[in-house]
């Protein structure tokens, strides 16, 4: 076991659970894929990009579309390419070789590092099921065959796996099988204090408090569709923070300026601006 | 080592797996795990793959580890239906004490905590003592817990003319789960509508024309001239026809319309139909059932890919669907069943499915919904069962 894996604890905007960084921990030891899921905002993928940044591993991301072949994540042939050389001859490629046409797709350049590297598969959910068995399968056996050269890819080390999904339907069991999972929670005021201040060194403590606050009790506006999430929220204290005429005490008085860095939908803002023009009536 | 607590995990409901299990033993054996802490930890994430049974993970790790007994089933259903009422009672105090025809004074008097215990144990006597309905809880009162009573119920209990308690019904668990992981709601929808769109298989232009592709190069002498085309893209036609008669369908027709407005975009053509009950030779274009009739008969001139998706669900009089003047509206009763009429449909699209919003537990107790069976394939009215009806509308 690498002993760099013990000392992951989150990186410089980064704040870690306890808890979580036992799992990463575990799954790395395990050499299992991290299933993370949660809702959006919680902090599922930049998780992979803590660990990366903290273990000094190179970090590949796999962003998952719903069109997306398998083979578009292993090997690309770059047919196209070929038939230009071999018309036009001015590249220094060999077009005899089918070697220089195949190009490695994220998983394949994962498998391919020469070092350990974090591999992010982001929003599994968006494929379809066959997609995903099918990837698991081959994370399991970390190599594949590129067919038009016979060749087998083999991972030279395990890559560390983590993959997100923000589905609120479960994944196949074979795929949930093979993975460690971990359910994110929203983070609670005093944890989201932390990662305020993580990225707000610094900030003042009467401002981090006041948008804290009002930041749960907007989320709790009943009947909002996208509830603000921690991105929303870290926006929303780069705005308030670089805004000259604000002041502290006017969140105490119920003012919510930029509301619309919190509410991306209009329904939403209209709600939420609203429940404020009342409370200050 | 700990194989106790890997069946008590199984007989909680978790659904742990033997290889998991084993997992957890590599990660005991090389030394991953040196205290409590860390196997609770471990365990879990290595154990549960769904956030789903936390709960019940947390309930028998502690009743192992702690001895902390496990929580009696009645019980917590019990907890619950207090907890409900104790919303109940925060909402409006006064209805509420009317109904347990208690004090309300005496009542406002009491602690949360006090309330809560109060309740469970009125709870606790409705359960040892039920005698037939006589109690405050039942069908038909006017209890925050029964059916068709006047208090706008946080439980919907169903049961028209059975005699069953709000606490039985509440004990089957059938709707326990509707909000989390039951049928649609309206904010599953995007959810759902990813399902949906297997249906339509994307198109990026990605395709070598062969044969234009050659004759273009030799229109312009040799040249290489690569022409591209998208792929087939397959935009369905779908006809939904939709059940919106009676109670038992209202609370489902507003997300099955939604869900289909959704993927208006995703089809090229999506027809809405209404219909009450079981289809007869006609269906209706409006809601109301009453101004735009469209007689079954000139589906016969649809294309026969499309998808027909019905919704409902096919619960009734048997009678309704056997017999020759089974419809209970007049102006529909034409000679022909409607066992016809559904075969009739079902051989004019041969690719179609019935969604039904009854829980697939209960289809068995309807004959009705048996019949419907033989003639659609039947899918329950949720994520997975969408699904699979997509897949199968897929073929």
């Amino acid at each position: 076991m690498n002993d760099n894996i013990a000392d992951f604890s989150g990186g410089r905007t980064y704040v870690l659970d306890n808890e979580l960084a036992r799992i990463v921990h575990i799954s790395m030891a395990l050499e299992m894929p991290l299933l993370l899921k949660g809702e959006p905002g919680t902090g599922k993928t930049m998780l992979a990009h803590a660990i990366a940044e903290n273990l000094n591993m190179e970090l590949i991301v796999l962003n998952v579309k719903s069109s997306m072949k398998l083979i578009d994540a292993l090997y690309q042939y770059d047919t196209l390419t070929r038939l230009n050389d071999s018309r036009f001859g001015d590249s220094n490629r060999d077009v005899s070789n089918i070697n220089e046409y195949i190009r490695m797709g994220k998983i394949g350049q994962a498998f391919s590092a020469a070092q350990r590297v974090v591999l992010l598969i982001d929003e599994i959910d968006k494929a379809d099921t066959d997609f995903q068995d099918d990837m698991l399968d081959i994370l399991d056996q970390m190599q594949f065959d590129i067919i038009e050269t016979d060749i087998t890819v083999q991972a030279k080390v395990r890559p560390v796996i983590i993959i997100t999904s923000n589905a609120k339907k479960d994944l196949s069991d074979p795929f949930l099988g093979r993975c460690n999972f971990h359910h994110i929670a929203f983070p609670d005021p005093k944890m989201m204090r932390q990662i305020i201040a993580v990225h707000f060194p610094g900030l003042d403590e009467n401002l981090a408090q006041g948008a804290i606050a009002t930041f749960y009790k907007l989320r709790d506006v009943e009947g909002i569709e996208k509830r603000p999430a921690t991105r929303e929220l870290i926006n929303w204290l780069r705005a308030l923070a670089s805004d000259p005429d604000f002041k502290t005490d006017r969140l105490v008085e119920e003012e919510v300026p930029y509301l619309g860095v919190l509410f991306k939908k209009s329904p939403d803002y209209k709600k939420a601006a609203s429940i404020y023009s009342q409370a200050r009536k | 080592m700990f194989s106790d607590f890997f069946y008590s995990l199984r007989e909680q409901g978790v659904p742990v797996t033997p290889t998991s299990f084993l997992t957890l033993h590599k990660a005991l054996n090389s030394g991953l795990i040196e205290n409590l802490d860390d196997f609770y930890i471990a365990a879990r994430s290595i154990l549960v793959k769904s956030e789903r049974y936390f709960d019940q993970y947390d309930q028998v790790f502690t009743s192992h580890f702690e001895g902390t007994p496990l929580p009696e089933k009645d019980g917590l259903i019990l907890d619950e239906i207090a907890s409900q009422m104790l919303r109940q009672w925060l909402q409006n105090p006064g209805a509420t004490a009317r109904m347990l025809g208690e004090d309300e004074e005496h009542l406002q008097k009491l602690s949360r905590t006090e309330l809560l215990a109060y309740f469970k144990q009125i709870l606790q006597v409705q359960k040892d003592e039920h005698h037939g309905g006589s109690k405050w809880i039942g069908t038909g009162g006017t209890s925050p817990l029964g059916h068709s009573g006047y208090h706008p119920s946080p439980m919907r209990v169903e049961g028209e003319s059975s005699a069953k308690t709000a606490l039985r019904v509440a004990a089957e668990r059938r709707y326990r789960d509707y909000s989390t992981q039951g049928p649609l709601t309206r904010a599953r929808i995007g959810e759902a509508l990813k399902r949906l769109r297997k249906l339509v298989p994307a198109g990026a232009k990605d395709r070598i024309n062969i044969e234009k592709t050659i004759y273009r190069t030799v229109k312009i002498g040799g040249e290489i001239d690569i022409v591209f085309e998208p792929r087939l893209q397959d935009r369905l036609k779908v006809v939904l026809a939709i059940d919106n008669g009676g109670w038992s369908m209202d609370p489902h027709v507003k997300i099955v319309q939604t869900l289909f407005d959704y993927a208006g975009t995703q089809f090229k053509d999506i027809k809405t139909y209404f219909f009450h009950n079981t289809i007869y030779d006609t269906l209706w274009q409006d809601a109301g059932r009453s101004k735009k009739p469209f007689s079954i008969a000139d589906f016969s001139r649809f294309d026969p890919e499309t998808r027909l998706i019905i919704v409902g669900d096919a619960s009734m009089a048997p009678y309704e669907l056997g017999s020759q003047d089974g419809s209970i509206h007049i102006q529909e009763r034409s000679g022909r069943t409607s066992i016809e009429c559904l075969k009739y449909l079902a051989e004019t699209f041969p690719h179609s499915a019935w969604l039904n919003p009854l829980q697939e537990n209960m289809w068995d107790y309807s004959q009705t919904v048996g019949m419907v069976r033989q003639i659609f394939s039947m899918f329950e009215l949720s994520l997975d069962g969408l699904e699979k009806a997509i897949s199968q509308l897929k073929a």
